[in-house]
């Protein structure tokens, strides 16, 4: 009797307590995964952000179970990857391209270059531009900061709104993410005596650290064939 | 267009976008290899 006294005045009874409690639901586990994600994109404070991501992540696979209406968990899994991907570059970039002169940055930058590329020590603060002095590097990092990682984590945000323009976007940027590790690989073996010479760990400590990032690109077959009727105009 | 040749025409697409997608790790890996070549020729 409700729901039809529910439908005569304009709502839908159930239908809407459901929808409701859905967006509830998600904007909760939401709550958690963003707070995890803005400090997993620091990087230093990553590890304090893992268990709140992955809390907000069990809320929302608990609520899916429970039968509220839930993002896909992979639709969540990659926009989230995305968006840490997209500060932890833009970041790093961003400090080396504006604050190299900064205590702080010449100690972690250079003790990375220290420890795994040798572009972020090898005449450091030399260039007219500061910050590292390997070839190419400044230009990478003009080039990407604005034109790819700002779009994708625009992308990210869309995707996880579950909008059509970001899932479109998200491909879009993805595949810029092609020829950037195509690009930047070519160039740091080209460079290798530069990149490589004198750090703790060559080539393999480079590769550890850095291989996570080929991951937004790996979402490239799904972001192809998920149904795209999912994703609201 | 019927649905037959919709799959058949996603069908390859799928196909051509992993083709493409080996290529691209086949090159990032050999990027790999050959630093790492470069490392056991080199006093790093």
């Amino acid at each position: 009797m409700t729901a039809i006294t529910n439908s005569q005045s304009g709502n839908f009874g159930n239908y809407d307590a459901h929808q409701s409690d859905s967006a509830a639901a998600q904007l909760r586990a939401d709550k958690w995964m963003i707070s995890g994600t803005i400090l997993m994109g620091t990087a230093i404070l990553g590890l304090f952000g893992l268990p709140l991501f992955l809390y907000g992540l069990r809320l929302q696979i608990n609520a899916a179970k429970a039968g509220l209406s839930m993002r896909p968990t992979i639709v969540t899994l990659i926009g989230y990857l995305v968006i840490i991907d997209s500060a932890l570059n833009s970041m790093g970039w961003t400090l080396d391209l504006f604050a190299n002169h900064t205590l702080v940055n010449r100690v972690l930058t250079t003790g990375w270059g220290a420890m795994f590329d040798g572009g972020y020590f090898w005449h450091y603060n030399e260039l007219w531009l500061g910050g590292a002095g390997a070839p190419g590097e400044k230009a990478w990092e003009i080039a990407l900061i604005p034109v790819l990682f700002c779009a994708r984590l625009a992308a990210a945000i869309g995707l996880l709104q579950m909008k059509r323009w970001g899932q479109q976007w998200l491909i879009v940027t993805c595949w810029m993410g092609v020829i950037v590790w195509t690009g930047y690989n070519t160039n740091m073996t080209i460079f290798a005596d530069i990149r490589y010479s004198g750090v703790t760990f060559p080539v393999w400590g480079w590769w550890l650290y850095d291989i996570w990032y080929i991951t937004p690109f790996l979402s490239l077959p799904y972001l192809h064939t998920v149904n795209r009727e999912i994703f609201s105009e | 267009m019927n649905n037959k040749s919709v799959s058949e025409q996603d069908r390859r697409r799928k196909k051509a976008m992993i083709v493409f997608q080996v290529l691209i790790y086949s090159w990032i890996f050999a990027t790999f290899l050959v630093q790492l070549y470069l490392k056991s020729i080199s006093n790093w």
